[in-house]
């Protein structure tokens, strides 16, 4: 923002205006004048820096977009073409010959989402309301909260070794969507409670008064005033946690699999989210001869849903806004 | 039974409510009585909200607060063991500060309460509506727009949408905690208005700033203070609200109705 201070102003403030007498004494004027150029020098010199900062910032802020749009632009020129192609996006996968589609990968990703949201939206929403409106504020909570915020850090990758451990491997469920959905959940479950938790916390205290006021229980409170108010954060919540399933690899590798050729029908069965599935075209692809458009198309798919996914978070939660009919 | 035959509704004594290690208010002692309009006033942070508050339990809503003494309603101590707070807080309604609607439609605002107690009839429901707005003397403006979002309406509408709200549970006791403090002379004089047709039928006890307010609209007027920063709220003096304001007994009573503190 400019500055935009009003020299005579300022004049005004340091010494009285004069009358013309005053003014012809060649001491009293001189004094003024220095006074005055300090002033505009002063002046120029923020104006100067005020320029030099936001030039700056904007050029820091188009950095970043100029990364973004470039990694989008490259993703897109390579494979947008080869993405909306319905025979590849419907067509079967190839381990050996060329012309191979992706409609399974397609298919394990949402199912996988859907799953892990299954699970990690009760448990965290759940936990997030008995943090926010149940609990006492104590050694409790604060554990539970650090618990959250320490396991949020933790790299995915990490996760997934864990998840194959314990379900693949322990539980017997083997390389399947529910020993991956139960992994994701575990992942997400700290942003689940933290943004349910943010969105609770938000809701204004009159609100809550006015309801146990009228007789109604903490329950009650929490069924019929809480969440509705909250539930516009709640699902920005859940549709962004779905990107971040749709987008993640590492875990998924270690969990569901890579490469399947047919569309899976139970949890149970083994799958291969695009995302870990363009990680094996990639690397391991090399079979069939077209592998790189393959990966290339798939990185281009994934990369659409994952914004369209961002774009109904955010129309949801305007959508949420508007019903609740906040005027203001 | 009060000194001239009126029926007590709350009967305070030796009422402390500590926050934490906190004693916000020492030794209250109060009678209300039924049918009348009760008014607490005092300076800033002399415990007036809080008095009110320990009378439906809102208190308990505050980690840490904690009552001690006596506060019977209708002669049963609402302190004691398993005493049912939900049930209380449907006999006392409370109206806030700050109007506080639900951000919904009217119409739901105003069920709110008797759809917690069970009523799911369509006519019933649609009964209660008509006649708690009717009670709050909103019907007129909101009879055609009962579905429209209730935080559409000026802020003295919603006031008396959140009266209607609690009568909507047909409660004994109303308290409004400063109803009028964020609303302008015009909405106010509606809501004095109300409060005066409404003592008929209802208990009502109102904490106010506004000095001419309780001298105006209240029965009887209980002065709050405290002595110094950190003391306890206590009630200096209580009593008819013609004796307070004409001939009070306290000498700091007399000093701060006529506006030489606080």
């Amino acid at each position: 923002m400019k500055m935009d201070l009003d020299t005579d102003m300022d004049v005004e403030v340091e010494s009285p205006p004069l009358d013309e007498e005053e003014k012809a004494v060649g001491g009293r004027s001189d004094v003024e004048r220095r006074m005055r150029e300090r002033i505009e020098r002063t002046e120029r010199r923020a104006a100067i820096c005020d320029r030099i900062a936001t030039v700056v910032i904007w050029g820091l802020a188009l950095f970043g977009l100029g990364i973004l749009a470039f990694i989008i632009g490259t993703i897109l020129v390579r494979g947008l073409t080869t993405a909306l192609t319905p025979g590849f996006v419907f067509g079967k996968p190839e381990a050996i010959r060329e012309g191979g589609g992706i409609w399974p990968m397609i298919v394990s990703s949402f199912y996988l989402a859907l799953l892990t949201i299954a699970i990690a939206i009760p448990l965290g929403v759940g936990a997030a309301i008995y943090m926010a409106e149940f609990a006492r504020e104590g050694w409790v909570t604060r554990v539970v909260r650090f618990g959250a915020d320490s396991l949020s850090t933790v790299p995915s990758v990490v996760f997934g070794i864990f998840g194959m451990v314990l379900f693949v491997i322990y539980f017997g469920l083997g390389y399947s969507l529910l020993a991956g959905a139960l992994t994701l959940a575990l992942l997400n479950l700290p942003m689940v409670m933290r943004t349910t938790e943010e969105a609770l916390k938000a809701v204004p205290c009159s609100y809550r008064e006015a309801s146990m006021g009228l007789g109604a229980t903490r329950w009650e409170t929490v069924k019929k005033v809480l969440l509705p108010s909250a539930m516009p954060g709640i699902t920005t919540g859940a549709v962004l946690t779905i990107g971040r399933i749709v987008g993640e690899s590492a875990a998924v590798i270690y969990t569901v699999g890579i490469f399947i050729r047919k569309v899976p029908t139970s949890p149970l069965s083994p799958a291969a989210p695009m995302a870990a599935n363009i990680w094996h075209t990639y690397t391991e692809g090399a079979l069939v001869s077209d592998w790189m458009r393959v990966a290339n198309g798939e990185a281009a798919f994934l990369l659409l849903v994952v914004l369209v996914l961002n774009l109904l978070a955010r129309l949801a939660a305007n959508r949420f806004q508007k019903r609740l009919g906040a005027v203001k | 039974m009060s000194d001239n035959g009126n029926e007590i509704k709350f009967e305070l004594r030796e009422m402390d409510l500590f926050y934490d290690g906190f004693k916000a208010l020492e030794d209250v002692d109060l009678d209300i009585e039924c049918r009348n309009i009760t008014a607490i006033i005092g300076p800033s942070g002399c415990g007036k909200s809080s008095a009110l508050r320990c009378l439906n339990r809102m208190n308990d809503l505050v980690d840490g607060a904690r009552v001690e003494g006596t506060v019977n309603l209708d002669g049963e101590n609402i302190y004691r063991k398993n005493y049912n707070v939900v049930e209380l807080r449907k006999r006392v309604g409370m109206v806030f500060q700050k109007p506080n609607p639900f951000p919904k439609s009217i119409y739901e605002n105003v069920t709110f309460g008797p759809r917690l107690f069970g009523i799911r009839d369509r006519e019933t429901l649609e009964g209660i509506v008509e006649e708690s707005l009717r009670k709050a003397a909103l019907w007129s403006e909101v009879e055609g727009k009962l579905k429209t979002s209730a935080l559409a309406l000026s802020g003295g509408q919603q006031q008396r949408l959140c009266i209607a709200r609690v009568l909507a549970v047909s409660p004994e006791v109303i308290l409004l905690d400063e109803p009028c403090s964020a609303l302008d002379p015009i909405a106010t004089q509606r809501i004095e208005d109300l409060l005066s047709e409404l003592k008929e039928t209802y208990t009502i006890v109102i904490v106010t700033h506004n000095m001419q307010q309780a001298a105006r609209l209240s029965d009887y007027t209980a002065f709050f203070m405290i002595e110094e920063q950190g003391d306890p709220g206590k009630i200096v003096e209580f009593g008819p609200t013609n004796t307070i304001f004409t001939n009070p007994d306290d000498e700091r009573t007399e000093r701060y109705i006529t506006g030489r503190f606080g």
